[in-house]
């Protein structure tokens, strides 16, 4: 059963994943490229070989874990968190730990084996976040979980193991520390001027305008102003929403647009990096909150982070946000 | 000129380094490729005048600079954002003449004098009025983020920010103060050596745990066992210790985990106001092999997933014969 464990100095949780421990020597020191796999158990026709879905997108109605689906959910064969049991919370002297309690799921964004999430239709597109919507909505009515976690890597150094087109969910039994570090930041900035301190920032990104990479009639996405990392992007919505799983169709086809738009871009101008891109959304319960508001952060990986940035959280970035910006305006979006 | 900027949602600082400035096709990885005596920089180096020289230890201002001091440190807003030039210092400490690569292959007193290195320098570096923050660290192989030239070096940052992390823990210290009275690190200390399962190896003055929250495979901590905020002033008396202490663990990692990459950093108190952090801060050092990768789960949560039980990490270094 994996754990829980939070660090006593500054409160952070992590998981332990004793279920599938490795020893010591098998870490890779340097992983490489994927090689493309003989024989890929999330293409069509292999439905036996993986955990039984919990979701899919099937739109001629064929039957569950047979193919003829167009986005499929499965629960990943090697969870770090346990879906099965209680939430058993302990403490041992000063430390605190929890039963390893969550979700972890698998969502193979496309049944054709050599399409990348650029490579998809808007259609295509629109399935998968449609998809991402429905097990946010589902995840978030199990009463053990007070967050979900959607999330990509793509390519070997942004952590990706499989090829085949394909996202994870996470459900946790706590909110994590970053999206806690922005709550209790747009708390305080709304205690100060009751406004929504994503809704100002985006005001004063249409008034400096030189962060601004795209838009449409939903969504803006600019490069942050205080960036962790070279080329970060963000994608927000123009109106206030606290809540991904409150996002209409509309607004859905809207952000499949501008997600597609936006990772073409960063192909094109970075000659197709590794990047991970996550979704942060209101915690479970907050869905109609006045302070926070729901967006996706996209980081290609293009530099190690060393070990001034792990001991401070003091990041050094080698790219003026505005710079990334026009970079990413010049790139055409097309593939 | 480079810059630091706030995060105005959760008050990070990032250094925006202009010296470094790359366009989008630079960002292919360099293939490494390690020196020999002949070809290494810091073997030529080790010749001309550093700013600072101790016992076959040489401080250079860093040759691609982060931070700079020519300007006065100023803050700035612009409308909702918080910016400021990147005021600091970057310093280079090659720890050797010799050309050897991995700080656990050099003589235990060649260690001492890169450990005094740092306390000199930070005693310098926090005269000065606008420096928050001085950490020195190092970073070991091209994946912990250092190019890979094979002469064993270390670095100096001194901001005038208190960076994100630091704050971190130190908010946690003294919210447990606030609570108990005691320091958080001394009861870690006494709790670790009460029941041993984390525990690595130790001697009079320190000890090397894997934390009960590791974030990566073999991360670990040196704590030092006495009490004190401060690393410049702690080791006062317990260099040789904390020297001995060092190559041990660094000679763990390279014979067990074969060589691995590493970074490590001293954390210690923010070097304003030294009475606030006193009695409830403990500085201590981070030693961590890179492993693995950190993939879009961790870089978006903060919630790290890490692979092996602290427990079996500590069990695993405590077997490895050092003296193979």
């Amino acid at each position: 059963m994996p754990e829980l464990r939070r660090d006593p100095v500054i409160g952070r949780w992590v998981i332990i994943d004793s279920g599938h421990t490795k020893g010591p020597l098998d870490f890779p020191k340097e992983d490489n490229t994927p090689t493309r796999q003989a024989v890929c158990p999330f293409c069509p026709g292999r439905e036996y070989q993986t955990p039984q879905e919990v979701d899919a997108v099937r739109p001629g109605n064929s039957p569950a874990n047979t193919s003829g689906w167009l986005v499929r959910t499965i629960p990943n064969k090697f969870p770090v968190l346990s879906s099965d049991g209680s939430l058993q919370k302990e403490g041992h002297e000063m430390y605190d730990q929890m039963t390893g309690i969550g979700a972890h799921e698998v969502l193979i964004e496309n049944p054709d084996h050599d399409k990348t999430i650029t490579d998809l239709t808007q259609d295509e597109m629109k399935a998968v976040l449609s998809q991402y919507q429905g097990r946010f909505r589902q995840l978030s009515k199990d009463s053990r979980f007070k967050y979900v976690v959607i999330f990509k890597n793509f390519g070997a150094s942004a952590g990706a193991t499989v090829e085949h087109t394909h996202s994870q969910i996470i459900a946790l039994p706590m909110v994590p520390k970053t999206v806690l570090e922005e709550l209790k930041g747009s708390e305080h900035y709304h205690q100060q001027h009751n406004r929504c301190v994503f809704c100002d920032m985006i005001s004063q990104e249409y008034k400096d305008k030189e962060r601004i990479v795209i838009e449409n009639s939903s969504f803006l996405a600019f490069c942050p102003y205080a960036p962790r990392y070279a080329f970060e992007t963000w994608i927000i919505p123009k109106g206030h929403i606290a809540d991904f799983a409150n996002t209409d169709e509309i607004t859905q086809s809207h952000l499949a647009q501008i997600l597609q738009d936006v990772l073409k871009r960063l192909k094109k101008a970075l000659g197709n990096p590794s990047y991970n891109y996550y979704l942060h959304t209101a915690p479970i319960g907050y869905a109609h909150s006045e302070r926070y508001h729901w967006h996706i952060e996209i980081i290609p990986k293009l530099t190690r982070s060393v070990g001034f940035e792990w001991g401070t959280g003091l990041h050094i970035v080698p790219t003026f946000p505005q710079d990334a910006a026009r970079y990413l305006r010049e790139a055409q979006s097309t593939n | 000129m480079s810059q630091l900027r706030k995060d105005p949602i959760v008050g990070r600082w990032t250094i925006i380094a202009t010296e470094r400035a790359r366009r989008p096709a630079a960002f292919v990885d360099p293939q490494s490729t390690i020196s020999d005596r002949k070809t290494c920089p810091f073997c030529q180096d080790i010749a001309s005048p550093g700013i600072y020289e101790y016992h076959g230890v040489k401080v250079f201002n860093s040759g691609s600079p982060i931070l700079d001091s020519t300007q006065p440190f100023k803050r700035h807003t612009q409308g909702l954002y918080e910016l400021a030039h990147s005021y600091g210092s970057h310093e280079v400490v090659v720890e050797t003449p010799e050309h050897i690569a991995n700080m656990a292959d050099l003589p235990i007193g060649q260690i001492k004098a890169v450990i005094q290195t740092y306390a000199l320098r930070m005693q310098t570096h926090r005269k000065n009025p606008s420096i928050e923050y001085v950490l020195a660290y190092k970073n070991y192989g091209v994946a912990a983020g250092s190019r890979n030239i094979g002469h064993c070096r270390s670095q100096i940052m001194a901001v005038p920010v208190l960076p994100m992390r630091v704050d971190d823990k130190i908010k946690g210290a003294q919210t447990y103060f606030d609570c108990h009275e005691r320091c958080l690190f001394c009861d870690i200390v006494s709790q670790e050596l009460k029941n041993k399962e984390r525990l690595v190896v130790e001697n009079d003055d320190f000890m090397v745990i894997i934390p009960f929250a590791a974030r990566f495979p073999f991360e670990t901590w040196i704590l030092p066992k006495k009490h004190h905020c401060d690393f410049a002033d702690g080791i006062k008396g317990a260099e040789d210790s904390l020297a001995a202490i060092m190559k041990d663990i660094l000679l763990r990692f390279k014979i067990g985990l074969n060589d691995p990459a590493y970074n490590y950093m001293i954390q210690t108190s923010p070097v304003k106001a030294p009475a606030a952090f006193k009695d409830n801060y403990h500085w201590h050092i981070e030693v961590m092999p890179r492993l693995t990768r950190v993939a879009g789960f961790e870089r978006g949560t903060g919630f790290y997933i890490c692979p092996i039980p602290p427990e079996m990490m500590a069990d695993f270094l405590r077997e490895v014969d050092i003296h193979a």
